[in-house]
């Protein structure tokens, strides 16, 4: 029976404490468009892009650790139901977000009463 | 703390706490006892507003409020004839003190069963404007009367709307465990629109009186950056609306003065928050992945051009130009054309803005709003042609829908009468 409960957190970086500056902002800023200009360059092929299912990325950097990380905040969780901690791993692998390198992942089993 | 401060917070708290409540207890005793379940957390918020100002705050107020809702909506089913579901209903002897252990695993459950619930109304079997109205209601704790006034409806249309949604929910066999990976991205989109919506109704509302509704705008990022919190929702475009509807929050308290709208080019740019306009840019960033660009990236990259810029004239229209081309083949709309006019007039002159009109090719539904007047009335006048623009600009205030809108556009047309030069017309995105 997959009947266990685990508990995902996402944790990602805190901005709070280290202000980017202007020029921080512009490189975020650059980067971001030159993601964009791709799609500029390539507008007769984007249709065939758009109508196709998000992209899936796996990456095998989820680990089953807690991961104590400074400048971290705990961003937000989920549940998940799996037979065990494998299989739960294996579901999280299939979210994009993994590959995300500002993000990291836990994962906790929580023991119902 | 006065009793102002304690009444705000408390608000505070119960909006943010609503949709989550609600969602939890839907998953434990169904969809069709949803009235009932937002009646019990009403209830418990307004026990919460007794005793909270008497006593110390407890610590854990979702799960004081929790309990308290279980509880009432418990001794309410036992009042009724549905006595016999309940009875059977095993989450009946859940009905204890928490520990803080269990406190733990509510409160993630509290949200995770909230995006479950966000999920299963953005059914397609669920007309959009039903929707949006459930969405409103029972996860962000806005009443039926208030959702009639910022959506410009009657308070029995707003309910009709509810009543399907919720009819068609119960029909589908409303399952919130069922709830999984490949139905999380089928209806992503469907989600993402239905937040867009809730933040563009915020935006600049269709309600006569009030033009900005800060409240809609806030809840509609709060439920975006939850689906950025879930490892699964955590998409690009989860990223790009959020980074949309934060490079607009970060302008919104300059948008408005006792006047009126206030214009991008006369908004006070040292205004603008900083911190907000950072965060979008975080999640912009994050955007900018994968092989697909939604509408959201556009209109936020458009957002971020606007926010990034030290001045109205050192705008760089160019790239905004570049970016609504880009946008009309994502999600093709006449009104982008009628942006990327304004923006080529400011790029070249206004005889190119107007030259971009005249190319494209204008449905009829664009030729009867105020908007084809109005951008059509500026862009002339600045072409010195100023008997059409007179023309138009008349044409556009007798279309336009509230009041706030008539009054920008009167107070434009009084420039045009006094051939006052308008120097860097102060009209950007619709």
């Amino acid at each position: 029976m997959s009947n266990k409960k685990f508990m995902c957190i996402l944790r990602s970086e805190s901005g709070a404490c280290e202000k980017p500056s202007p020029s921080d902002m512009e490189t975020m800023y650059a980067k971001y468009q030159a993601w964009q200009s791709k799609f500029a360059k390539n507008i007769l092929d984007m249709g065939g892009a758009l109508s196709g299912a998000a992209a899936v990325v796996t990456n095998d950097s989820v680990k089953d650790g807690p991961f104590i990380e400074l400048k971290e905040v705990i961003g937000g969780y989920m549940l998940l139901v799996g037979e065990n901690l494998d299989e739960v791993v294996k579901v999280i692998q299939q979210s994009p977000m993994v590959e995300n390198p500002r993000t990291s992942l836990e994962i906790r089993e929580i023991s119902t009463p | 703390m006065s009793n102002k401060e304690q009444q705000d917070n408390i608000e505070h708290v119960f909006r943010h706490e609503y949709g989550s409540l609600v969602a939890t207890l839907v998953r434990r005793v169904g969809i069709q006892h949803v009235e009932m379940i937002e009646d019990a957390v009403q209830w418990s918020m307004t026990q919460a507003l007794t005793h909270w100002a008497l006593d110390k705050k407890p610590d854990n107020q979702a799960a004081w409020l929790y309990q308290v809702a279980h509880r009432h909506l418990l001794s309410e089913f036992r009042n009724t004839v549905r006595h016999q579901v309940i009875l059977n209903n095993e989450y009946e002897q859940q009905d204890i003190e928490f520990s803080p252990d269990i406190e733990a695993s509510l409160s993630s459950e509290l949200s995770d069963a909230l995006l479950r619930m966000l999920f299963l109304a953005c059914d397609d079997h669920i007309p959009i404007e039903s929707q949006l109205v459930f969405t409103l209601k029972s996860l962000c704790g806005f009443s039926v009367s208030e959702i009639a006034a910022r959506l410009f409806v009657s308070e029995a249309n707003v309910y009709k709307r509810f009543i399907r949604a919720k009819s068609v929910l119960i029909k589908q066999k409303f399952n919130m465990d069922e709830i999984n990976q490949s139905l999380i991205k089928q209806r992503i989109s469907a989600v993402h629109r239905v937040l867009y919506l809730v933040f563009t109704e915020g935006y600049l509302s269709s309600h006569p009186d009030v033009l900005i509704r800060n409240d809609l705008c806030e809840e509609a990022s709060r439920l975006t950056l939850l689906l950025i919190q879930n490892p699964i929702c955590n998409v690009p475009e989860s990223h790009a609306l959020l980074a949309l509807m934060y490079f607009n929050i970060a302008r919104l308290d300059t948008r408005e003065d006792q006047t009126g709208l206030v214009l991008l080019a006369q908004q006070d740019r040292s205004m603008w928050d900083q911190q907000k306009i950072t965060q979008a840019m975080e999640h912009l960033m994050q955007s900018g992945q994968g092989d697909i660009i939604s509408r959201y990236h556009i209109e936020a990259n458009i957002a971020a051009e606007h926010c990034m810029a030290v001045s109205y004239q050192d705008t760089r229209w160019d790239k905004i130009v570049g970016s609504y081309e880009l946008l009309e083949n994502v999600a093709p709309s006449a009104l982008h054309i009628l942006n990327r006019a304004l923006a080529m007039a400011e790029w070249k002159n206004a005889k190119q803005g107007l030259e971009v009109l005249q190319r494209a090719d204008i449905p009829t539904w664009l030729t009867r709003s105020y908007h084809w007047y109005a951008v059509l009335a500026d862009l002339q006048y600045r072409d010195k042609q100023y008997k059409s623009a007179k023309k138009n600009a008349e044409q556009a205030i007798h279309l336009a829908p509230t009041k706030g809108i008539k009054d920008l556009l009167k107070r434009r047309i009084a420039n045009y009468n006094t051939n006052k030069s308008i120097k860097n017309s102060p009209r950007h995105s619709l």
